[in-house]
């Protein structure tokens, strides 16, 4: 189960994975009980590659990319179990000062909201070239020309006149731009982009997009990008991983998912997308909320607002309600976490695949 | 499906739920709504320092109404007025005479019984707390409410006015009106205290309003004729409560403080009616002689209440919130 | 930034006066006025009333009154001419350009009623003690609320932080007057080992601000000084105990609320050392409503003052205010309360001020 997208590749040789997260879990223990955010997630990811992981908000997501930071506060937050292999090291076991020289170095990170992701009351380039002196150990007079030509990389005009500035003089994108320079000015392996486009305009969200892939594919530092956004999967990355309540729940190349997929959540995400072929028809929703973290289904965890979820009356038949499947491997690198793909139900499996047909029946 | 839904409520434990999902399986889960009082007691309830404090403030509250049956009190009935004794004898406790039993011991010169002095000086300081405070909520909604709905020149007026007597320390303006137009007794110094304790609130309600009147729910209202006077009562006004409860709390310990260090200046309350803060008003004479009981019980009696409701206060702000989790 | 400065110093001013106005109003509602400490006296006749109503110009009317008091009017003028001062130009101008020299504007506060002396030095000789005691306190009280604040985030949910809270607590709901008595029961009646109230000892130094106690501090320093911070100890204790209480715990969630922000994350996942974290990133933006906090409870520290003197027999303001409101000393009471509410405006000025200098966001336009 660990090396499900390994295979995928056909026999990746170890030193071809820059990242490779194996049986990771991490819980928040609160005050009303423990919350199990990221609950046994594999995925590798190669040198230059570029992986999504996607699901709707509280699936996991970021927990899982901050966790491979170790940003997760401690507590309420305990990383159970889990090894995270990053260039031969275990980046859970490391001490805290080689972290420290992981992080910004050679993982870099760009949040969600370029609104409160820059400090205030620090100018731009005072905190671009924070990172450049921490990790390349410049002085203030190079680490300043640095930040200016990292600003310049991601295409900001005037980088001169912008490193002066404080964060509230500049637009969303921006700021944006502004996270990316900073990730990139030391010229990390891994890019980790937790929703980079989601607080930005439309317009200004395809820039960022074209950014982030054309300074990927020239500088080719591997990318984890974190999205709900299935378009944005399309555009930017290779493969897939799809999460839902702290577990993956189906695994795959980018062109795989988003035509073919597997899991009945996955296919839910898919037909909520407005596009131009489904013109004039009602824009179908997965019905029902995230479950409430302390109240797991005993079952597959997505049974209650699965529209092909069924009951069985044979007996040691496992059902969706009562039985959590397993990831099960569908050959090609590709993995379902259904008991559609169990081989006792082929039958079921018939009626899920004429697109629409089982679903009808279900409701 | 509509027909299927099972309302659950929120109180059941995970091991029904489970159950009921096993009985259930096909159906949705809808979390029957509490309304935001319902939540906010469920929220207090689990605050352990919010409950300790209001027990606190509840025996205390007791000890006012029913205690001064029990330990009676008199100011004109003075207990040793032939003897020459000055110092006042310490509590029982510590001397180990018990007769008589004294508690909390004698004050100097008139010698009476420090206890009641605590007990029924219970009364008034509470009174006057609770009742200034709502005297100065009041206003304060009304004053704050007023400016902050209708804004524009209104609104700089009455804020200008409020910033100004800001500038003054209100205590100041407390001990001045307590000597000038005080008369001694507990109503006065109670309207007095009302009448200069509302300015910060006021400050807080305007905000408020002046954020709530942007709502869409106000437009709405507005927009099908509803009157501004209704408006403010049933609309905003209900939205700016909980942190009205929770200042007015936090109120109330400030003015038994106030009260108590006004009276012990003896601009306040006169001492013919017992409160916390008249009955210190010698006791700093006899410190050298040793009588630190006197001084002693009934400010501790200040700090218990002001910590119970400080206490109260505290678990009233996590609980009224609404961004706190439930 | 200085036409900021300037924009803020005018905006204050309409702050003053409606200040002034207040004070004046509210004194006036008092019953009885200045001339109810005559009514038990047979000896002074209805004339003589009226002689000192006209002398201090409470026969006129009252807005005459108030412009007297500020400086505005002349006492000597008649109709129109109360506007002009003696030498032929507006009164309200500074004595030095052709104005006036009554009133608040020109510095005159009037005199006492009870003694006769000036307003102004009553005040001024009182003046001194209560900055010493005040500014001490104030100094010790930031100092020490901010330390402890930061260290107790820092250290979240740590043995410190959890001490720190209960201490916090407590110390909230402590009443000031009462602090000050137990202190004394405890350090100077019990223990005997700080003085329990005064500002020297007066069997071995001279009054303090007169000219034999400068020669003494000239000649013998050390032990002027020492003996001035034994009487300092328990009075500062007492003022900054509630203070501390409040605000550390204030900074605390203050720098809490700074940790918990994304840029916090965006500086740790940076690969910034954890203290730098604190220093340079979360500290500066967790003094924002610090500052203006510090400069918004000023008048605490006087209220504090109010109590502290009283209880340590000080020999400051809070305590000339306590004794002029005793003996209806109106000129003495008004002149108080104006210097404090323009200490108190000068403050948040300054605070408001500091903030725009810490926090890049406020325009100066």
């Amino acid at each position: 189960m660990t090396s499900v997208l390994a295979s995928a590749q056909g026999g990746t040789r170890a030193d071809d994975v820059v990242l490779d997260v194996r049986d990771l879990r991490t819980y928040f223990h609160v005050m009303d009980g423990t919350v199990r955010a990221v609950d046994g997630v594999d995925f590798q990811i190669r040198r230059s590659g570029r992986l999504a992981l996607v699901g709707e908000s509280g699936c996991g997501k970021s927990v899982t990319a901050l966790t491979i930071m170790r940003l997760i506060d401690q507590p309420p937050g305990e990383i159970a179990s889990g090894e995270v292999w990053f260039d031969g090291r275990d980046l859970l076991t490391l001490p805290a000062d080689q972290m420290r020289a992981v992080r910004g170095g050679e993982i870099a990170m760009i949040f969600q909201e370029p609104m409160t992701s820059l400090n205030p009351v620090l100018t731009v380039g005072d905190q671009i070239g924070e990172a450049v002196k921490l990790h390349q150990h410049l002085r203030d007079r190079e680490a300043f020309e640095a930040a200016v030509q990292a600003l310049r990389d991601v295409g900001v005009p005037a980088p001169e006149r912008r490193v002066k500035q404080y964060p509230h003089e500049l637009s969303g994108g921006m700021r944006q731009r502004v996270m990316i320079a900073m990730a990139l000015s030391c010229r990390p392996k891994l890019l980790i982009a937790d929703e980079p486009t989601t607080a930005l305009d439309v317009t200004i969200q395809r820039q960022i997009l074209e950014l982030i892939k054309e300074i990927q594919e020239r500088t080719g530092t591997a990318l984890l990008l974190i999205t709900h956004d299935l378009g944005v999967v399309a555009e930017t990355v290779d493969e897939v991983v799809v999460m839902y309540a702290g577990r993956i729940v189906e695994t795959g190349t980018v062109e795989e998912v988003l035509l073919e997929p597997r899991h009945p959540y996955t296919r839910g995400l898919l037909s909520s997308i407005p596009s131009r072929g489904k013109r004039g028809q009602r824009l179908s929703v997965i019905k029902g909320v995230v479950p409430n973290p302390f109240r797991m289904p005993p079952g597959c965890k997505f049974e209650p607002r699965c529209p092909y979820a069924w009951e069985t009356s044979v007996q040691g038949e496992p059902t969706c309600a009562q039985n959590e499947p397993e990831l099960l491997s569908l050959g090609d690198g590709r993995a379902s976490r259904c008991w559609l793909h169990d081989p006792r139900f082929t039958g079921r499996l018939r009626d899920y695949e004429r697109p629409t047909a089982g679903a009808e029946e279900a409701r | 499906m509509a027909e299927r839904t099972v309302a659950v409520t929120a109180d059941l434990t995970p091991a029904e739920l489970e159950q009921l999902l096993l009985e259930r399986p096909d159906y949705e889960v809808q979390l029957e709504s509490l309304n935001q009082w319902q939540l906010a007691w469920r929220r207090f309830r689990r605050h352990r320092l919010a409950l300790a404090g209001a027990a606190l403030f509840l025996a205390l509250v007791a000890i006012a109404i029913i205690g001064p049956f029990f330990v009676h009190y008199d100011y004109y009935e003075i207990p040793h007025p032939d003897e020459l004794v000055y110092a006042g004898r310490p509590p029982s406790w510590i001397s180990g005479d018990w007769d008589p039993p004294l508690l909390m011991g004698e004050t100097a010169r008139l010698q009476r019984d420090i206890l009641g002095l605590v007990v029924n000086g219970a009364r008034l300081s509470l009174v006057i707390g609770v009742g200034a405070t709502i005297i100065s909520v009041v206003i304060g909604a009304v004053w704050g409410g007023v400016a902050g709905y209708f804004g524009g020149w209104l609104d700089s007026v009455m804020m200008r006015i409020v910033d100004s007597l800001l500038t003054l320390p209100i205590l100041f303006l407390i001990l001045v009106a307590g000597k000038f137009l005080g008369r001694g007794d507990w109503p006065s110094v109670m309207l007095i205290f009302g009448l200069f304790g509302w300015l910060g609130l006021s400050r807080l309600v305007r905000s408020l309003f002046l954020s709530l009147r942007e709502e869409d729910f106000v437009d709405a209202a507005r927009a099908v004729g509803v009157s501004d006077g209704r408006i403010i009562l049933r609309h905003i006004l209900p939205n700016t409560l909980s942190p009205i409860i929770v200042a007015a709390t936090l109120s109330v310990a400030g003015v038994i403080i106030g009260e108590a260090f006004v009276s012990f200046l003896g601009f306040g309350v006169d001492i013919t009616q017992p409160t916390w803060g008249n009955v210190l008003t010698s006791s700093l004479d006899f410190l050298q002689q040793g009588n630190w009981w006197w001084a002693f019980f009934p400010g501790f009696a200040i700090v218990l209440t002001v910590l119970g409701i400080n206490f109260m206060g505290d678990g009233l702000r996590d609980a009224l919130d609404p961004r706190a989790r439930i | 930034m200085i036409r900021y400065i300037v924009r803020r110093l005018l905006e204050a001013i309409p702050v003053v006066i409606l200040t002034s106005v207040l004070i004046y109003g509210i004194l006036l509602i008092a019953p009885g006025g200045p001339t109810a400490r005559f009514a038990q006296n047979p000896r002074i006749t209805g004339e003589q009333i009226a002689a000192f109503k006209h002398r201090w110009g409470l026969d006129q009317p009252i807005p005459i009154q108030y412009c007297r008091w500020a400086g505005i009017c002349n006492p000597d003028g008649e109709g129109l001419g109360i506007f002009i001062s003696n030498k032929g130009l507006p009164n309200i101008l500074p004595e030095a350009l052709g104005g006036g020299d009554n009133g608040m504007l020109h510095g005159d506060f009037g005199f006492s009623i009870v003694d006769g002396r000036p307003v102004t030095s009553v005040i001024s000789e009182r003046v001194v003690p209560t900055l010493i005691l005040a500014g001490t306190a104030w100094l010790l009280w930031v100092v020490i609320a901010f330390l402890t604040g930061v260290y107790a985030a820092v250290r979240r949910y740590g043995l410190f932080d959890s001490a720190l809270t209960v201490f916090n607590y407590v110390g909230f709901s402590l009443p000031t007057f009462w602090l000050g008595i137990m202190l004394i029961a405890v350090f100077a009646s019990q223990l005997r080992i700080f003085p329990a109230s005064g500002m020297w000892d007066t069997r071995t130094v001279p009054a303090f601000g007169t000219d034999r106690y400068w020669t003494l501090l000239g000649e013998d320093p050390g032990y002027v000084l020492t003996d001035l911070l034994r009487h300092l100890v328990l009075p500062v204790i007492t003022l900054i105990v509630v203070s501390i209480a409040g605000d550390s715990r204030f900074v605390r969630s203050s720098m809490l609320d700074a940790l918990n922000q994304d840029y916090v994350r965006t500086a740790r996942a940076k690969g910034v050392p954890e203290w730098r974290v604190v220093t340079k990133h979360a500290l500066r933006n967790a003094l924002l409503p610090v500052v203006t906090n510090l400069g918004l409870e000023i008048p605490f520290l006087f209220t504090g003052a109010i109590a502290t003197e009283t209880i340590f027999s000080w020999p400051g303001m809070g305590r000339a205010f306590i004794q002029a409101t005793n003996n209806y000393d109106y000129p003495v009471l008004m002149g108080i309360l104006v210097i404090t509410a323009i200490i108190v405006i000068s403050a948040n000025l300054l605070a408001d001020i500091l903030y725009a200098v810490v926090d890049p966001r406020i325009s100066y336009g």
